[in-house]
């Protein structure tokens, strides 16, 4: 097989593994960064280093967690440098105020307000488990955290969002 | 019962309902058939589960995929720059700044100006953020969309009058710490760079000169803008003119 071969047939396998991941690829990226023009250069990001890298993917099976620990460092390495630890709502950029504001559902907005609040520990995991369907395990593993601490952070993700609808409904 | 063979109560349940409202676990669904309590629980966790899938899921832009550069003997390295220096290595992210340290020495760098240490500094961070994305150096005549330009162009940092010419990059990029507009403008001889910094001060201009690039770091307000160009190209026309484009917010 000549080089144009063998990239072409590369490409093909990168197109196939991340055109079903892209959507998810960017959700789990905005959620983690909390800013959709963030996320969008994250991915972009991310996915070049997964270019790079295809050759360590060894089953297009392992692809989601492959790319979403690829989206997570990349992340990380895009924060590490100015990590912004606290949101105030009310002091949003454009990109971050249009995430919010996308539905006009105002229990779900309610909601994506509570969420977008929530701690970075909490907030996480509950996305790879309720929108990636991850199970405890993958989870831990992703985040390089026991199965233990995985469902305690789920656990109290879940009572803190309960409580702030309960607090916004009484309010 | 649970595992560990004792009957589950309702807090153990509850908890676990709570981190897992599938119910995954071992003698849940026993539990909660049992319990009516625990399971009027179990329904409140799966519908707040359900407006927080509903919440999660928002609205994906149409996302570009980045071009993708071929892969050779220098596999994982950058190489597509058709009107970039070659002499120039292609260097990850987090070795940037270190990187720009020997740049300086392979292209024959020189800081003109002998601003003081800060302005040396930045621009050090300035080349080395160059080599951290060479891929936005491409020649082309497709215009980033409205949308992205003014998501990284952002009212909060100011406005950029879109005369200049055909922006073909626009990300939002971290230079000394601070997020700052990253553009690249198609010139005379290929590709420009614009990083617009209104947090970074210079003392007065800083020249950029190499055997392949020429630039500049403006003083502009409270900031500065820097502009990079080809050897050959003629930026000194350019910079009037992007000083006149931008207005700082603060």
């Amino acid at each position: 097989m000549n080089s144009i071969d063998a990239d072409l047939k590369r490409r093909q396998r990168f197109d196939r593994v991340v055109s079903v991941l892209h959507k998810d690829l960017y959700r789990y990226a905005a959620w983690l960064c909390r800013d959709p023009g963030i996320a969008e250069e994250v991915v972009q990001e991310a996915l070049l280093r997964a270019w790079k890298s295809l050759d360590a993917l060894r089953e297009d099976g392992a692809a989601k967690s492959w790319l979403l620990t690829i989206v997570r460092r990349e992340n990380a390495r895009y924060f590490e440098r100015k990590r912004l630890e606290t949101v105030d709502i009310d002091s949003l950029t454009p990109g971050q105020s249009a995430m919010l504001a996308e539905t006009e559902d105002p229990k779900l907005a309610e909601m994506r307000e509570a969420l977008y609040r929530l701690e970075d520990d909490y907030r996480e995991p509950l996305v790879l488990q309720v929108l990636m369907g991850h199970s405890t395990k993958e989870i831990a593993e992703l985040m390089g955290i026991k199965p233990g601490a995985v469902l305690t952070r789920l656990h109290r993700a879940r009572i803190k969002l309960k409580e702030e609808i309960q607090k916004e409904a009484a309010a | 019962m649970s595992a560990s063979g004792k009957i589950m109560n309702c807090e153990d349940y509850r908890e676990a309902i709570a981190a897992d409202p599938s119910e995954s676990f071992e003698y849940g669904a026993e539990h909660a058939a049992a319990c009516e309590s625990c399971s009027a629980f179990r329904t409140e966790m799966l519908a707040l589960d359900d407006m927080i899938a509903g919440a999660l899921a928002i609205d994906v832009p149409d996302l570009k995929m980045p071009e993708l550069p071929p892969l050779g003997e220098d596999d994982g390295k950058v190489v597509n720059l058709p009107f970039r220096r070659t002499e120039r290595l292609s260097t990850p992210a987090w070795l940037g700044i270190a990187a720009s340290f020997a740049l300086a020495a392979v292209i024959g760098l020189q800081f003109i100006g002998g601003g003081p240490g800060t302005d040396r500094l930045l621009a050090e961070q300035v080349l080395a953020h160059l080599d951290h994305e060479p891929w936005a150096l491409k020649v082309t005549n497709v215009a980033v969309s409205e949308k992205q330009l003014a998501r990284v162009v952002h009212p909060e940092i100011g406005t950029m009058d879109r005369s200049l010419g055909l922006v073909s990059y626009a990300q939002t990029c971290i230079i000394n710490g601070m997020r700052i507009p990253h553009l690249v403008l198609q010139g005379e001889k290929g590709p420009i760079t614009l990083l617009l910094m209104p947090d970074e001060m210079v003392s007065s201009p800083v020249s950029l000169t190499g055997e392949s690039v020429n630039g500049v770091i403006l003083p502009v307000g409270n900031g500065s803008i820097a502009i990079i160009g080809e050897r050959d190209e003629q930026i000194q026309d350019l910079e009037q003119r992007v000083v006149d484009s931008v207005e700082w917010s603060i």
